[in-house]
Formats: structure tokens, sequence, C-alpha cells
């Protein structure tokens, strides 16, 4: 009949999920272009649920499903078609009506994660379809933008006479209806109580991820942590994160290092992000510039390092976002540095990564406190055999000298010391301000620890 | 059979070529304006080697410390004293 249900048969014959799941995608292949709207014709509303029958229950060649899970699946792909219906007419219809269009089709969708959902609760799907669950989770989340896109900008006028209108719930109606969908999911992966070889449990990075991206659209990342303890609470019974497929890992663990930078974390958020660098496959460039946008700063607070030129050379917009910023932190040029941070401000706020970078204002004041301590040179040896000694007495003025070059106004010797004091509580500076003769002694062995003086 | 997709190489490379067609079609247009957010992007595939990966051990020339010791040279010291006398005068004044 249909050339979907040879695809399932075939997948469901070699017990192959992800082909199972290819026949429920919303998007033609390239080579049938029009193979959704011949699924869609071969049948009608009067028919269609006793010609999937057919196809699904009584169709014995080349083996017969058990009934009840074939019943199922007939469920299932009767939704499916249905919601074919409605996106072919959303792509093909006049720009006045799209909004309505795509509410629809997310609706209709929303049936098939409903058939799917029963269909592993009520009819015994096997755990190894669930590859069904990534694909229509992961059109669930894009159908549900696209409605709530045709809401922000068309037909306003008829819900703004009303009252309670607020529109920022209104804004992203269906994605937050799609987030409760993906838990829902999430719930029935996690709570499958069969052994972990025929277990649901292997599906639940990819609903995770699915949510995360879900969350961080919504702006709502805290709700990440309510899905974290669910896993932690389950650890004991989960296959290990390192034994699911790598692109379910580099997500997770982005997602992870992300949640733990906004957390200010940075210890944390570096190791998630360098395990999801590390694992990446190596040809995903846009992914490993995300992961690159959160660790670069995290490296800068954590170990006080700098990316590489070579590092950054395959990735011309991470160049633009951290090379003016990172030459001024290495020549300790704080107006440069202020003047950087103004110029990348808005870029910063929207990647969520202006205040980390703001704290790396204390390095380059390192770097330029560094600077006058290596160019205050050696004390005068006495004994000519005994190695040169730094002289670390230097005057607070000359740091505050050195603190007002390429600014305009100079400093107070007060701020100036507040400025050293800060340095020292950092632990970026080793030594004590002597107050009553204006001078900061340094510590011999290691003045700027960590720098090699 | 186990549900596992874990590293088994068939339903991997199955799974490939269709993403692979998914990808190639324009109902992508969705995600591509996605991409203007800090969304993690698909996979193309779901599993793969670790020579596909970049090589941990080589991550050591990917960062360098923070400060620039050739930097240091005479210019800072005669800026520095340049300053020093600057400010001075001013507080004279």
């Amino acid at each position: 009949m249909d050339p979907i249900f040879d695809d399932f048969r075939k997948g469901y014959a070699e017990w192959d999920g992800y082909k199972v799941s290819q026949t429920l995608t919303p998007i033609p292949p390239a080579s049938n272009p029009q193979k959704l709207y011949n699924f869609f014709r071969s049948t009608n509303f009067a028919t269609v649920q006793k010609d999937f029958k057919y196809q699904l229950v009584y169709n014995t060649t080349p083996f017969k499903l058990p009934a009840d899970e074939a019943n199922g699946w007939v469920e299932v792909y009767h939704a499916y078609w249905k919601a074919v219906g409605e996106i072919l007419n959303a792509e093909n219809a006049p720009r006045s009506s799209t909004k309505g269009a795509w509410i629809k089709v997310y609706d209709s969708w929303k049936e098939l994660i409903n058939a799917l959902i029963r269909g592993y609760s009520n009819h015994g799907f096997e755990a190894w379809t669930v590859p069904c669950l990534y694909v229509a989770g992961k059109f669930l989340r894009i159908f549900a933008i696209k409605a709530d896109e045709g809401t922000g900008t068309g037909n306003g006028a008829i819900t703004s006479f009303q009252d309670d209108f607020n529109p920022e719930a209104e804004k992203n109606e269906k994605l937050e209806d799609a987030a409760r969908q993906l838990n829902r999911i999430f719930q029935i992966c996690l709570a499958d109580r069969e052994p972990l070889d025929e277990s649901r449990k292997w599906g639940i990075y990819n609903i995770i991820n699915l949510l995360f991206k879900t969350y961080f659209k919504l702006n709502s990342i805290s709700l990440s942590k309510n899905i974290l303890k669910a896993i932690q609470a389950y650890r004991g019974d989960m296959p290990t994160l390192e034994s699911f497929p790598k692109a379910h890992q580099v997500t997770f663990k982005y997602y992870i290092g992300v949640i733990y930078f906004l957390e200010e974390n940075y210890v944390e958020s570096e190791k998630n992000l360098t395990e999801a660098w590390q694992l990446c496959h190596k040809d995903a460039v846009r992914n490993k510039e995300l992961i690159l946008t959160y660790l670069i700063p995290c490296h800068l607070l954590t170990t006080h390092t700098l990316p590489t030129l070579a590092l950054l050379s395959p990735y011309p917009r991470l160049q633009k976002l951290f090379l003016p910023l990172s030459r001024c932190i290495k020549k300790g040029d704080l107006a440069g540095f202020d003047a950087a941070l103004v110029a990348g401000e808005d870029e910063f706020v929207k990647r969520r990564i202006y205040l980390t970078l703001e704290r790396g204002r204390d390095i380059a004041l390192r770097n330029l406190l560094r600077k006058v301590f290596v160019a205050g040179g050696f004390e005068e040896a006495k004994d000519p055999a005994a190695p040169a000694v730094r002289r670390t007495r230097i005057p607070v003025a000359e740091f505050g000298a050195a603190i007002s070059i390429g600014s305009k106004e100079t400093m107070d010797n007060d701020e100036v010391e507040c400025l050293l004091a800060n340095m020292i509580y950092r632990n970026l500076m080793k030594g004590y301000i002597a107050r009553e003769r204006g001078i900061v002694v340094l510590s011999k062995g290691g003045a700027f620890p960590g720098t090699g003086v | 059979m186990s549900a596992a997709p874990a590293s088994s190489a068939p339903p991997t490379t199955k799974a490939t070529t269709a993403d692979k067609s998914v990808d190639s079609t324009k109902e992508t247009k969705p995600a591509a304006a996605l991409e203007e957010d800090d969304e993690f992007e698909d996979f193309p595939v779901e599993n793969w080697t670790q020579e596909e990966t970049e090589v941990p051990g080589d991550n050591t020339h990917l960062w360098e410390e923070s400060w620039d010791d050739d930097d240091t040279s005479e210019d800072f010291s005669a800026q520095l004293k340049e300053e020093l006398k600057k400010v001075e005068a001013s507080k004279k004044r």
C-alpha cells in the first residue's frame, strides 16, 4: 500500500528503532518529495483506521505483530496521518491564516505524542523503538516554536481587548506546553522497570537534551535542575552516561556545563565543557564554537589562561568575540579592556558571558601590576655571587601611575590601595601594604603566584 | 535484542543515512533560524569513534598564559617613569 508501512515492517523486522522512527518524520526525503502528500492521499478520513488496521494488524507478511501492539501502532499512524494533513495544509496556507494552521499542526502532532505514550504504557511497545520518541519530541518543539511565532506577530488585535492579556505568557504558550509533553516522555523513559537491556532508559538523555533546549529557549533554565534531581535519584539503575551514543553525551555535557556556568560554578562548568569539547565530533564546527564560547571565559577565571590563536583560528566569530579582550588582558591594558568590554557588550550579554568576562579585569590588572614589578628590576646585590633578588618594595604611587596610563584621570592613592588589597585578597598578588610609608612590600618567593615571578 | 544503542555500528549507520536525508530538505529552515541562539545543533550521526573527535592530548597548545613577558620591555619602564612624573607634577600644583 504505502512505502511508509513497508519501511515500518522492514525496520521492525530488523529491530532497528532508527529506521522505524524515520517513518514518523514530518519531512519527506529529498529522493521522494511527494512522499507525505502521497501518504496522505492514500486514504481518507472515513477509511483511514480500517486501512491502517489492515496494514498493521491483519497483514501477516513477512511476520505478524502481536495484536495489542499492532493496534497501538494503528493509533500512532492514524495520528501521524492527521498531522501530515495539517502540515501539508499549513505549508500551503495563505499568509493570513498560517498562524492558525501551525497551531493545528502543533495540536495534531501532540496527538501523535499521546498515541506513542499510550503505545509504551498500554500496548507494549518495545524499548528498541524509542527513537520514535526522539523524532516525535524533536518536531513537537519545532512545531511549538512555529505556532508561537505566528502568535507573536499576527492577530494581536483580538487578544489585546482582554484585560488580563499577558503578552509574555501568550508568546510561548505552545512551547511551554511542549515542555510539559516532553516531560511526560521523560517520565515514561525514566520509570521503565524492565531490565536495562530492554529499557526505555536508553532514551533518557536524548529526551533530557530536548528538554534542556526547550528550557533554555523559554528562559526557564532553573527547571533543568528538576531533571537533574530526577536522574540523580535513579542513578543506581541507570546506564552510565559513557554508555550512551556520543551525540547524547556531548549535548548533555554542553548543557550541564552552561548551567553550571550560569550558576558561576566555573570549576564544574569547565569540567563538563572540556569533556564535551573532547568528545565532540571534529566536523561539528558550530557546536564546538558554542562549547568554546563558555569554555574560554571559564578558563580565564579558573586557570587564568587564554585561548591561543591556534585554538581560535577555525572560528572567526570567536576571534571577534574574544581576541580584543585577550590582547588587553595580556598587555595589562585596563583602559583597552574596558573599551573592548563596552564594544562587545551586546554580544556578551546575549551569550550570557558578560559578567564572567568582566571579572577578567582582575587578570588584566594583575598583569599590569606584574609589569610594574618586573620593570622595577633587581636589588643591588651585596654579594655578587648570590642570585639576583627583585626589588620587592614598590611605592604605591608607582602602581597608581601604571593604572592611570592610558586613562585621562589619575587615581587617588586610597583607591589604588583598595585595588591592591583586593588583588592580595584574591591571591593574585602576595605581600602587604605598608600604609604609613606608602609602599607595597611584595613576597620575595613569588610576588605574583603562578606567573614565574 | 538489546535496546542499548551503545556503540553497535549497524543501527548507527542506518540512522546516519536517514538523518542526512532529513537535513537536506527544506523543512530544516526552522532549525536554521534557531541557530541565532545558543542552541546546540543536532549531530548528523548518533555515534562516532575516538578518531573522529578532537585529540585530547592535543589540548596543550590550545591555551596559553595570560601575561606577556615579551612586552615588558624598556618601553614600559619609560612610559611608567613619564606617567609618574606627570602624576607628581599634578600633585604639586
